[in-house]
């Protein structure tokens, strides 16, 4: 499965879950975010069983990126037990994503 | 297909001269796999619009450029993989590329790791890139029609962009931390015509000031100290490219600048390796050129592979 979309309820409704989230936190104007596009759905499938991935569009979403301190984009975060586990910003390979998504989880 | 698959090719390197090489050798039949570490397009995928890559009249930004070159190579059976290669040993037979994603191992090699402008290394360059931080002239200069822009450096580069952009914006400022430039002769006398470029000398950019865009930048005086801001919507970073040679660095031979060493043949020191796009020596560094080098190389591979040279 693909990233998903996610608006603030939902964003809310799923960090409470007891699956971790990963959220990507992107605009449509942002180059940067675009080009992370291929790797992430990539992540997305590989991790499909052990995370959620999901998608925040900033621009439509702007209180949600605020009051998760989201100030550059992209900017991963990724949340278990309500919780932000760790944050990165603009990794610049899929492998990037994979070592940060390992390192957070094993903490 | 298992990872101690042989492949005839693997191309490192996802942008136009990776992707053509990928299209030449799969329309040649050979088996060729592209390793791409994030995206297809390369140094191209942040380019907002191309309009010098004929056949787009209208123009066609850089990231569906990649992505079209990508499908082009695949429909004809070239594979692409997300992995980081860690080392290559060019050396052995086959060569040897370790990745992120386990090994992988191919007959021959094409090197389109690219190159990447140098950065300033002041803080917020990364997050204002695109938002007045820029580093191509040619690329970005028609935003700033009109307008007042910065230009950093004193070499040839830096000189060309001055000028483009002086035909463009209102005004230009240069700014180099010595008191002369690096730049040919050649350069020096159409500046001066120019007449709307300015000159701050000894001065090194200390800080981008900014809103949501660049407003400014405080300079530094490398002999007194002296702190001044001057006001601009734009500022161009042109203070050299760096090819992105680590894994071949003792393997391979570089030029004295640090490209690969590679003639239009765009074979290298090692047979079977080849070096394609901007990270090999070449005049002119464009998506055009790459692109024809992704070409010379498959043609060099197949004589390669058939017991040639």
């Amino acid at each position: 499965m693909g990233a998903t979309e996610m608006n603030k309820e939902q964003f809310q409704r799923s960090i409470a879950g007891n699956r971790p989230v990963l959220v990507e936190f992107w605009a449509p104007w942002c180059g940067y975010c675009r080009r992370l596009g291929p790797a992430y759905e990539k992540i997305a499938q590989e991790y499909g069983d052990r995370l959620i991935a999901a998608k925040v569009n900033v621009d439509e979403e702007g209180q949600l990126a605020e009051a998760e301190g989201v100030e550059t984009i992209p900017t991963l975060i990724l949340y278990r037990d309500g919780k932000a586990l760790d944050t990165v910003v603009n990794p610049d390979s899929k492998a990037a994503i994979d070592r940060f998504i390992q390192k957070a989880l094993t903490v | 297909m298992g990872q101690s698959h042989i492949y005839d090719m693997i191309v490192i390197g996802g942008g136009p001269g990776g992707y053509t090489a990928a299209l030449y050798a799969a329309r040649a039949g050979l088996d060729v796999l592209v390793l791409e570490k994030l995206s297809a397009g390369g140094q191209m995928a942040l380019t907002g619009e191309i309009d010098n890559y004929p056949g787009y009249e209208n123009g066609i930004d850089g990231f569906t450029l990649g992505e079209r070159m990508q499908r082009q190579a695949e429909r004809f059976g070239a594979r692409t993989e997300y992995a980081q290669v860690e080392r290559a040993d060019l050396v052995s037979s086959p060569k040897v590329l370790e990745t992120s994603e386990g090994p992988y191992y191919g007959k021959t090699v094409v090197l389109a790791t690219g190159a990447g402008h140098r950065e300033l290394g002041v803080e917020n360059e990364e997050a204002l890139t695109g938002r007045g931080v820029a580093y191509c002239a040619a690329c970005d200069g028609m935003r700033y029609k009109g307008r007042t822009v910065v230009v950093v450096g004193g070499g040839n580069s830096a000189v060309a962009d001055a000028l483009a952009l002086s035909r463009i914006a209102r005004k230009v400022i240069l700014v180099h931390r010595r008191d002369t430039l690096r730049a040919s002769k050649v350069y020096h006398e159409p500046l001066r015509k120019a007449g709307n470029i300015a000159f701050c000398w000894n001065k090194t950019v200390t800080e981008l000031l900014h809103e949501q865009t660049v407003t400014g930048v405080r300079l530094k005086d490398v002999n007194t100290g002296e702190e001044t801001v001057v006001a601009c919507d734009g500022v161009f970073i042109s203070v050299g490219r760096k090819p992105a040679t680590e894994l071949v660095q003792g393997q391979l031979e570089l030029d004295r600048s640090g490209y690969i060493a590679a003639d239009e043949t765009t074979r290298t020191s090692l047979p079977g390796v080849y070096a394609v796009g901007d990270v090999r020596t070449k005049l002119v560094r464009q998506v055009v050129t790459a692109v024809a080098d992704g070409a010379a190389a498959v043609h060099m591979a197949e004589e390669y592979l058939a017991g040639g040279v």
